[in-house]
């Protein structure tokens, strides 16, 4: 099994998989989906239990009805019994999409509780289901809004060259990361992660889709951010790409929520502009420019809504050290401080730092800038 | 290389810094996308292209005699190129290098017919909608069609820089692994996105295509057939789910449970009716083209032959039971009133379970839901009022394109 390019799809399979998280594969018929499955399966050891959801009846996972001494029992059919005596294994709900949705109703306890009528299932086997979307199954359904929320939905893309490499080498078995002892401690400090971004979106704490298209998908809910920061943290622990922990953050509270998760996770690595001009000497300007440049401006921004004489040096200070590395992103900042420069102030020395930079853009009659504004009458 | 990591200037590229502040000084709303920009020094190479991994490619020679604005407008014009998937849309219409040059230049008349007006100083001769005979404000996708026509008939439609695979999708060498990761992108796509709209509300003035973008970026429309099909699953699975328990005929599973008898599972088959505004507000031939969308779905949830056919205006024509949406006659004209042929819809027998209407929304309405049916309604045209809250509700808006980015 040789393992070729890094599909980020694989990994976060595998991540969610370690972590006990069930995890749907969305992909169209004859992709690998199953055979992906399958080959993780067999290239961890584990017992694999395929059920096809479609050809199933309720019962099948609520329980058959028997009669023992007069009370009724729902025993759970052979493959649950079979998962039950290993103690550990992969159960796996093939053609999630064609069940109807009277057998998606009685799924709702096997996935998220593996229970299965009577049995519980290990907390060692982990559920692992595949779907074809509904416009490329000719007989499916849409899945039904409390069935999608309790997966973690993940696009199954077939990249041509993994194609390619697969039929000439075989096909690479997706990986499951062994997870060290403890990770579960981080989890707490992505659960912490989550309720800061909910304190500031209290929106999208729960908010279940509106349209039929959507409510197959994955939405935000309680349950699902419980499952995002568990994903998160395994994602962490396992020591994965961030494509991956990006599409297990997606894949768990739909793509809306997901990426404005992450936009606010990354706006969480900028330096609080507060901090920065109580002491300047803190600032390291972001490598990124684009990151160096949403810093600087909200710098620029903090200065111009309080511009005190002391915020306002402190604002040039910080401009001054960034002008090195960054001389134009600074001079877009040095700008809006130029504008709004509190009456008494003593014009700062990392005002002639800009003046190249600025007269080479053009930038210096054009707009009268900052010679004319700031320069000493 | 970005401002941030470069710790001085590239080589060779000495107006670079001077380059992006006047574009983000002239462009503030693109300006986390110029300095999200990795710029790299290329000699030799004889153009600025752009991958999709966000990075540029800069030949100091070429740039050598380019005014700051001149370069910081390439930097612009490329960092359209990324804004508007123009590389991944140029492998849905192109089959090769061939094909993908004539796309570069579609995709520059994208950008330029709105950034050039805006105030782009691009050098040389930039591609601009005229130079390839169609108007301004179309989707690249339309103005490749206009490079395809002229270069049938051998007429050029001028050439600029090889913007590279950040515009056609065609790998170069050097692209490799490396830059901004995919969703990282994506995440700068939808800041500058937020910019754009931000910008527009406060400040005033953006560029009408760049607007047209962001709006779609942050709340994309989705094509109606995807959304007119998972209404009619849905009303079609939560009636044909309603499993109905019964004792005419045994369970299989009866062996196994000994004294129980247990009941085997049902599922009715559900009747489904169309109701069609046929009143002399409608446009016929968008009726025609939903109404073949429905009957194409309703035969994909196997139900073609439950199809029964309304035409409704102020009096309803009697039911046509038909196979193919071909063979619908449409018998109408005059005023309007859904609500007639709703209820003509619920007194057929057997009822349908599913009811189709498919309307320009300029009709009264029953006040309350119908009894024992759902309604699934197809509203026609941008402009078409609301349907009531009663009933789920799709908006076939013809002009969208099916999955435009624009």
């Amino acid at each position: 099994m040789a393992s070729s390019q890094p599909n980020p799809a694989a990994e976060a399979l595998g991540v969610a998989v370690a972590a006990r998280v069930p995890v749907l594969l969305w992909g169209a018929p004859g992709t690998g989906k199953t055979s992906a499955i399958r080959a993780m399966a067999a290239a961890m050891g584990l017992p694999c239990e395929t059920v096809i959801a479609s050809i199933r009846e309720p019962s099948d996972f609520a329980g058959l009805p028997i009669v023992v001494g007069g009370e009724v029992r729902f025993a759970p059919p052979t493959w649950a019994r079979r998962l039950a005596e290993a103690g550990h294994g992969l159960l796996f709900l093939d053609e999630l999409s064609t069940a109807p949705p009277a057998v998606q109703a009685a799924l709702l306890r096997v996935v998220l509780e593996r229970a299965v009528g009577d049995l519980t299932l290990p907390d060692e086997v982990a559920v692992v289901a595949a779907a074809n979307p509904p416009e490329q199954a000719a007989d499916g359904w849409d899945l039904s809004a409390p069935l999608a929320n309790r997966l973690c939905h993940l696009n199954w893309h077939t990249d041509p060259r993994a194609v390619a490499d697969g039929l000439a080498g075989g096909w690479a078995a997706p990986v499951v990361p062994a997870l060290p002892d403890g990770w579960q401690a981080e989890e707490l400090l992505s659960r912490g992660l989550v309720a800061a971004f909910l304190h500031v979106r209290p929106a999208l704490a729960c908010a279940p889709p509106t349209d039929a298209a959507a409510a197959g998908q994955g939405w935000p809910s309680p349950r699902t951010w419980e499952m995002a920061a568990r994903l998160m943290a395994a994602a962490g622990a396992a020591g994965s790409g961030d494509e991956a922990r990006s599409a297990l953050i997606r894949g768990a509270v739909g793509e809306g929520a997901g990426v404005e998760f992450l936009a606010w996770l990354v706006e969480m690595d900028l330096p609080d502009p507060e901090q920065v001009l109580a002491d300047p000497a803190s600032f390291r300007l972001p490598e990124r420019g684009d990151r160096a440049y949403a810093a600087l401006a909200a710098i620029a921004a903090a200065v111009a809504g309080n511009p005190t004489q002391e915020r306002w040096t402190a604002g040039w200070r910080v401009l001054g050290r960034s002008a090195d590395a960054a001389p134009d992103v600074a001079a877009v900042a040095a700008r809006v401080l130029a504008r709004c420069r509190p009456d008494g102030a003593a014009l700062p020395a990392e005002i002639n730092l800009f003046a190249p930079v600025l007269r080479d853009a053009g930038l210096l009659q054009a707009q009268g800038g900052m010679g004319g504004r700031v320069a000493p009458p | 290389m970005s401002g941030g990591t470069s710790g001085g200037r590239p080589p060779g590229l000495a107006q670079l810094a001077a380059a992006r502040l006047w574009a983000a000084t002239r462009f503030p709303y693109l300006a986390s996308g110029v300095f999200g920009a990795a710029v790299i020094p290329s000699p030799g190479s004889g153009t600025v292209s752009v991958d999709e991994s966000w990075r540029m490619r800069a030949d100091p020679e070429l740039t050598a005699d380019w005014t700051a604005a001149q370069l910081g407008s390439v930097l612009i014009h490329h960092v359209c190129h990324l804004l508007r998937s123009h590389g991944e849309r140029a492998q849905a219409v192109t089959t090769g290098p061939e094909e993908a040059r004539a796309w570069i230049r579609a995709a520059d008349a994208e950008i330029n017919d709105d950034l050039v007006p805006a105030g782009l100083d691009l050098p040389g001769q930039p591609i601009l909608p005229e130079h390839l005979g169609a108007s301004d404000g179309l989707l690249a996708e339309q103005y490749f069609d206009h490079v395809r026509v002229r270069e049938a008939s051998g007429r050029r439609s001028g050439s600029w820089l090889d913007c590279g695979s950040g515009a056609d999708g065609v790998p170069r060498p050097g692209d490799g692994p490396g830059g901004l990761p995919g969703w990282q992108a994506d995440l700068l796509k939808r800041q500058v996105a937020q910019d754009v709209m931000s910008y527009a509300r406060q400040a005033g003035t953006v560029p009408a295509g760049l607007l047209r973008w962001a709006e779609q970026t942050l709340h994309p429309k989705v094509d109606w057939r995807r959304l007119l099909a998972a209404e009619l699953r849905r009303a079609v699975a939560q009636v044909a789910g309603a499993v109905d328990f019964s004792y005419q005929r045994p369970s299989r599973r009866s062996a196994v449970a000994g004294d129980v008898v247990l009941p085997a599972l049902r599922r009715p088959v559900p009747e489904v009716a169309v109701v069609c505004d046929t009143s002399g507000s409608m446009n016929d031939e968008l009726l025609a083209m939903v109404l073949a969308e429905v009957e194409g779905l309703l035969r994909a949830l196997g139900l073609a032959r439950q199809v029964r056919v309304l035409a409704c205006d102020t009096a309803v024509a009697p039911a046509q039971r038909v196979t193919s949406a071909k063979q619908v006659q449409l018998i109408g004209g005059g005023g309007t009133n859904m609500g007639a042929g709703i209820a003509a819809a619920v007194a057929l027998r057997p009822r349908p379970a599913v009811t189709v209407v498919l309307t320009d929304g300029y009709t009264p309405w029953p006040v309350e839901a119908p009894k024992g049916t759902r309604v699934v309604v197809g509203l026609l045209g941008a402009q078409a009022p609301d349907a009531p809250k009663w009933a789920r509700a799709v908006r076939v808006d013809p002009e969208l394109p099916g999955d435009g980015v624009r």
